[in-house]
């Protein structure tokens, strides 16, 4: 099965934000999805450039091809048991 | 004047008495960049603790000034132990010193009072220096020895105060303390084993070396030693911020390529210009996650590189407040090639970050400008390092 592929912005203010607690996915995963993502730090996805008008705010965590905003680490790994449920039927 | 002057790397390590607040001996450099010159004075105050930290900052900061202005010094040294105050207990004002006062050129004199001689190696070996006695009409008992010499690449002058060669005295294997040839032979080893070690660490070996010597390894004095390092610079290159125009964009990512040196980049979008105009790939480093800090990150002919503003911020506070040995993240990677680096050219973007100026976000997001300029300020003044700044 292909893998989810999770993607977190460590840019500055995604950083301050809460990314810095949603990296502890390097280390601490749940074990239903343990071995069902890929995770991608990336260092910044530039997305707050568009903050006002686009977006709302950060930590912006991509899910495959959907972007989370104001994430959270219990924010993504919904996303991620959400997907792989789809992914299923 | 030499086309490329040899750089002056001063470490310096101390260790207070045990049991004391504060330290009893003092060590204070200065670099006069208009006449290209440095000076160092170690003095070891009468005793230890508060008492001691007086006699000993009073002397240095006479004595630099005294050096500075190029004062003859025996006169010199005659104020100094008349302006001293008198002991309550030996009824004597007294404070040792030694002085480095060099020029970039190479000449550089030695002035020694009371404490051990200094130690002068040369290619690896101990080379000995002649010097001059010269004794003051005044305070009779005290000499003082002037040694003159011409400095090459790759020498080292090291001086100590009497912690160092008296540790370990009254141990059953050091009756007599370490002595000065014990800490000469520990020095050469450690060159022998790395023959650049910094003179930041090589001080340092030195007084953890002499406090192992000492009874429960407790420091029975003041231990404190200053190294100073002739070498060529350790040339470092900082980008950090995106150019203000655009068009820069590509002037700065050649100043990277064409470097003759050693390269840092600092910030998200400094990273992703330098990576698209050098066509070069960059991925995090997993092995500098902290969560405090964003992670470094790799790319091909770069030492380093971090995010900005938070990794700057932290960096700053750790050349205040001292390095974070027990950590590997990217702000203490920066520290320590920024401290082991002697000409820094930082060149920084002054492009504004909109997303940083959102008020919800803590206050530590300050402007990349204020942040770089305080720790230029600081590697300037306290670690003597020679700083370039140029805003894009």
């Amino acid at each position: 099965m292909e893998k989810v592929k999770v993607r977190i912005c460590l840019g500055t203010s995604c950083f301050v934000m809460g990314a810095s607690q949603i990296q502890e996915l390097e280390f601490n995963v749940p074990e239903d999805i343990a071995g069902k993502i890929e995770l991608v730090e990336e260092r910044c996805m530039k997305l707050c450039d568009n903050v006002k008008d686009k977006y709302v705010k950060g930590p912006f965590v991509m899910v495959n091809d959907e972007l989370i905003e104001e994430a959270t680490y219990e924010k993504v790994i919904n996303k991620v048991r959400q997907v792989l449920q789809d992914n299923c039927q | 004047m030499p086309n490329s002057p040899l750089f002056i790397e001063i470490g310096t390590h101390q260790q207070q008495k045990h049991g004391e607040d504060c330290f009893g001996d003092t060590i204070f450099s200065k670099k006069i960049p208009e006449e290209q010159r440095i000076i160092s004075i170690l003095s070891d105050g009468l005793g230890s603790g508060v008492k001691a930290n007086i006699l000993s900052s009073m002397t240095t900061r006479m004595a630099m000034k005294f050096v500075e202005s190029n004062m003859e010094l025996l006169r010199s040294s005659e104020v100094m132990m008349d302006a001293l105050p008198i002991c309550q207990v030996r009824k004597i004002s007294y404070a040792t010193f030694s002085i480095v006062d060099s020029e970039l050129e190479g000449k550089t004199r030695i002035f020694e009072m009371d404490n051990p001689p200094f130690i002068f190696i040369r290619d690896g070996k101990p080379f000995n220096v002649k010097s001059k006695e010269l004794s003051s009409a005044k305070w009779k008992d005290r000499t003082i020895n002037i040694s003159q010499l011409t400095t090459q690449e790759e020498d080292r002058i090291i001086l100590m105060s009497d912690g160092v060669t008296q540790a370990g005295l009254g141990n059953k294997k050091y009756p007599l303390g370490w002595q000065r040839q014990g800490c000469l032979d520990f020095v050469l080893a450690e060159i022998r084993k790395n023959p650049h070690i910094s003179a930041h660490d090589l001080a340092q070996a030195i007084v953890r070396e002499a406090i192992e010597k000492e009874v429960d390894k407790q420091a029975g004095d003041d231990i404190s030693c200053v190294v100073l390092y002739f070498r060529k610079p350790r040339k470092l290159l900082v980008l950090t911020g995106p150019p203000f125009d655009e068009d820069k964009d590509k002037e700065i990512a050649e100043l990277v390529s064409y470097y003759d040196g050693k390269t840092a980049i600092c910030g998200g979008t400094t990273s992703n210009i330098i990576e698209r105009e050098l066509c070069l790939k960059c991925e995090i480093d997993k092995t500098s996650f902290d969560p405090k800090i964003p992670a470094a990150s790799k790319m091909n002919g770069i030492d380093l590189v971090t995010e900005g503003i938070l990794t700057l911020t932290e960096v700053y506070r750790m050349l205040k407040e001292g390095v974070d040995e027990n950590s590997n993240n990217a702000a203490v990677r920066l520290a320590k090639l920024l401290l082991s680096s002697d000409k820094i050219d930082f060149v920084v973007g002054t492009k504004i970050n909109i997303a940083h100026q959102d008020p919800n976000l803590p206050m530590e997001l300050e402007i990349r400008r204020n942040i770089v300029k305080k720790i230029f300020r600081l590697l300037q003044e306290r670690y003597l390092k020679e700083i370039s700044v140029r805003y894009v």
